[in-house]
């Protein structure tokens, strides 16, 4: 069965460019642009991975990170971090709200493709 | 009397340096000289008088008058070292020394000179010291007890044939003594004088120092009460000096200041040290009226009694000067709000870097990630579909990003003033619905009602048109992006006062008052945080500000959190064609009339 990814994102552009490198490497993906949404298709589709904007309508990414980590069944699930905070202290500051990974925006496809791997393995 | 005055300047002139600067010692010095010096030459001067009347002088003469010189010579011993109390004692000396012998040659302690013994104690009051009295003390009762000695034993020596009768010669020891002892005391009496002129000045120079110095001086007691202040109090606190004695001074003090007040009091008198505090103190003014506080800064320190006359020893006084430091103060206090005003100024541009970080980045990842599938399009197996689809996402993004960027560039010629204005007269109601048109896109996609109601006989704006243009498109943009789905914005224009009036109002999401303040600085947007709703630059409405301003017009905005916002631009009519729409219907008027009392009443319950 293919892996699930949960993407987080609330520029449609962004979330279609994730959308399909994520389809193309063969993972399947669930996405929403509102953090309050993320919780619940988390509860409800268990993803292996989630992909994580940080500036969000509503919510902000690290506060939906921080539920996600404060719930016992959802905490197992890698949360990396894709940016468009890049500026310095902000990695660090989103590490230690509980993300397991931090990808900064513009993305380089590799990186990208090779930070879901090392979390899912290959498709 | 012009021959006394270069008397006087040589006198000065021996004066030994150590007392110049004394004037009481230099007085002193100049009352031992001038007589001695003056004394004995005019007996040098009388010596060949002396002789030529009395013919060939006996030993006793010669002596006497040999004794006339030591004066001189004590004198010059005084003006070269300056031993004031041992040229006194030399000089007892030497008139104990004259008298024994001239006692001892003419019939011991019976001789008419004897009498001169008196005078030595006499001469060295004169000193003011009681050493020098003991020492001329001791030697005339030494000169009169061997005078008495050599007397009773009879070894004094016959009295020399004089032919003047004994009791004329007692008659002139006595006048003689008593006309010197007069000169002593004349001379005291002018030294007593000399003293007491010299303590006035000084007193005088005090009391003119106090009256003049800005500082106030005062004196507290052991609880800290005032026992005195100084004159300059009056101007520094505006009250009057004995307002301030015992507690009046505390009662003045700032109340959030008298702890550090009687604690630096308090400090300086138990632990004998100086402390130095700034404290505010209430300042009475005739022509003010409230509370006027000036800042002072007091430096206080225990009183020393070695000084102090009159204060008891044990009582621990502490002496303080107070000096008005309101201007420095205020100095810091303007210092102090430009520092923060500059770190505020430095925090916005940090967050200004961020935010343009992120409106970048944002874009460019698009563009990045897009165009880097495309150079992948065989192994991710891409159709032509695709790849057309990723061409046209990657323009978006592109048109986007240049978007962002020329928000900046506009900015920031506004902000050093390079954005060229180019006034002339244009119909505001095209470009308006120009702008609509442009929008409603937008707004229907996030089903937004866009209202115009602008009328289209709007008069001309004197302006820039291009700079209308772009006032009216972040005006509607921002008012679309902050309204949710299902709101109305609605654009209205009518004539105010010789002004084209522009509101663009929406149903949105509102700015908090505090926000409110600060909106339309460059690079702020309200609630601006990880949580951002609306992504943007912040720099929509700082443009529009700036725009504004430059075409001499006026903005407004009115708003409350959750309700709605509405911002009302104001741009100068042009004149002419303003004039021509004078004439129009009463019923255009009207309604702008109506627009402008809603617009009060929206201004009035924000």
């Amino acid at each position: 069965m293919a892996k699930t990814v949960l993407i987080v994102e609330d520029n449609e552009l962004n979330m279609k460019l994730f959308h399909d490198l994520l389809e193309a490497h063969g993972y399947q993906t669930i996405g929403t642009r509102n953090g309050i949404e993320a919780l619940g298709l988390a509860r409800e589709h268990r993803p292996d991975l989630i992909l994580m904007d940080i500036q969000l309508p509503e919510v902000s990414g690290l506060e939906v990170t921080k539920w996600l980590k404060e719930d016992a069944e959802l905490k197992s699930i890698p949360v990396v971090a894709v940016t468009a905070f890049a500026m310095k202290g902000d990695e660090e500051r989103i590490r230690e709200g509980g993300c397991e990974a931090y990808l900064s925006k513009p993305i380089s496809v590799g990186k990208f493709i090779e930070t879901v791997r090392h979390f899912l393995g290959p498709a | 009397m012009g021959f006394i005055a270069p008397i006087r300047d040589y006198v000065d002139g021996l004066v030994h340096v150590s007392a110049k600067h004394d004037p009481l010692a230099a007085a002193r010095h100049r009352a031992f000289i001038a007589p001695r010096l003056i004394g004995s030459f005019v007996a040098l001067a009388a010596f060949p008088v002396y002789l030529s009347v009395r013919g060939v002088p006996g030993l006793l003469e010669i002596i006497v008058f040999a004794w006339l010189v030591a004066p001189i010579l004590i004198s010059y011993f005084l003006s070269r070292t300056g031993q004031y109390e041992s040229a006194h004692v030399l000089s007892s000396l030497a008139l104990t020394g004259l008298v024994t012998i001239v006692a001892f040659k003419t019939g011991g302690i019976s001789s008419f000179s004897a009498i001169w013994l008196v005078v030595v104690p006499l001469e060295a009051a004169l000193s003011a010291s009681r050493r020098v009295v003991a020492l001329a003390s001791t030697f005339a009762l030494c000169a009169a007890g061997f005078l008495l000695l050599i007397s009773k034993l009879g070894l004094a020596p016959p009295p020399a044939a004089v032919d003047v009768e004994h009791g004329a010669l007692a008659a002139l020891g006595i006048i003689s003594a008593s006309l010197y002892a007069t000169g002593l005391a004349l001379g005291a009496e002018s030294l007593a004088r000399m003293s007491h002129w010299l303590l006035y000045a000084e007193e005088d120079r005090y009391r003119l120092l106090a009256r003049n110095m800005t500082d106030v001086i005062t004196r507290h007691g052991r609880n800290g009460s005032v026992l005195f202040v100084s004159p300059a109090a009056e101007a520094v606190f505006g009250t009057r000096m004995r307002e301030l004695l015992g507690h009046g001074l505390f009662d003045r003090v700032h109340v959030a200041d008298r702890p550090a007040y009687l604690t630096a009091l308090g400090d300086s008198a138990a632990l004998g040290e100086a402390r130095s505090v700034e404290f505010r103190v209430r300042h009475e003014s005739a022509h003010r009226t409230g509370d006027q506080f000036v800042w002072v800064e007091m430096r206080c320190r225990p009183l020393d009694h070695a000084v102090g006359q009159g204060t008891l020893p044990n009582t621990t006084e502490v002496v303080s000067v107070m000096r008005d430091i309101t201007e420095r103060k205020g100095q810091e206090q303007a210092l102090e709000d430009a520092r923060s005003e500059a770190e505020r100024a430095n925090a916005a541009k940090s967050r200004f870097l961020a935010t343009m970080s992120h409106e970048l980045r944002t874009p460019l990842n698009a563009i990045i990630g897009f165009s880097e599938m495309l150079t992948k399009e065989d192994s991710l197996m891409l159709d032509a579909a695709r790849r057309r689809e990723y061409a046209h996402l990657i323009n978006d993004s592109g048109h986007h990003l240049l978007s962002v960027v020329n928000g900046i560039l506009d900015m920031s010629k506004i902000e050093t003033n390079n954005f060229e204005i180019t006034p002339e007269p244009f119909a505001p109601h095209q470009i308006i619905v120009g702008c609509c048109d442009l929008l409603a896109l937008k707004a229907r996609e996030n089903r937004i009602e866009l209202v115009t109601r602008v009328p289209d006989d709007l008069p001309f704006v004197l302006g820039d048109k291009r700079a209308f243009n772009q006032i009216m498109i972040n005006l509607l943009s921002n008012a679309i992006k902050f309204t949710d789905r299902g709101g109305t914005v609605i654009v209205s224009g009518r004539v105010e006062n010789g002004f084209v009036a522009v509101s663009v109002e929406d149903t949105g999401v509102g700015i908090g008052e505090d926000d409110l303040r600060r909106i339309g600085e460059p690079f702020f947007q309200a609630r601006a945080s990880y949580d951002r709703r609306h992504d943007g630059t912040g720099l929509g409405l700082s443009i529009v500000k700036g725009l504004v301003s430059l075409q001499k017009g006026t903005i407004d905005i009115v708003s409350r959190l959750g309700e709605g916002t509405k911002v009302t631009v104001r741009l100068p009519a042009d004149r002419e064609s303003f004039e021509k729409i004078g004439e129009r219907p009463q019923v255009a008027r009207l309604a702008a009339r109506v627009a402008d009392a809603t617009n009060v009443l929206v201004k009035m319950s924000a």
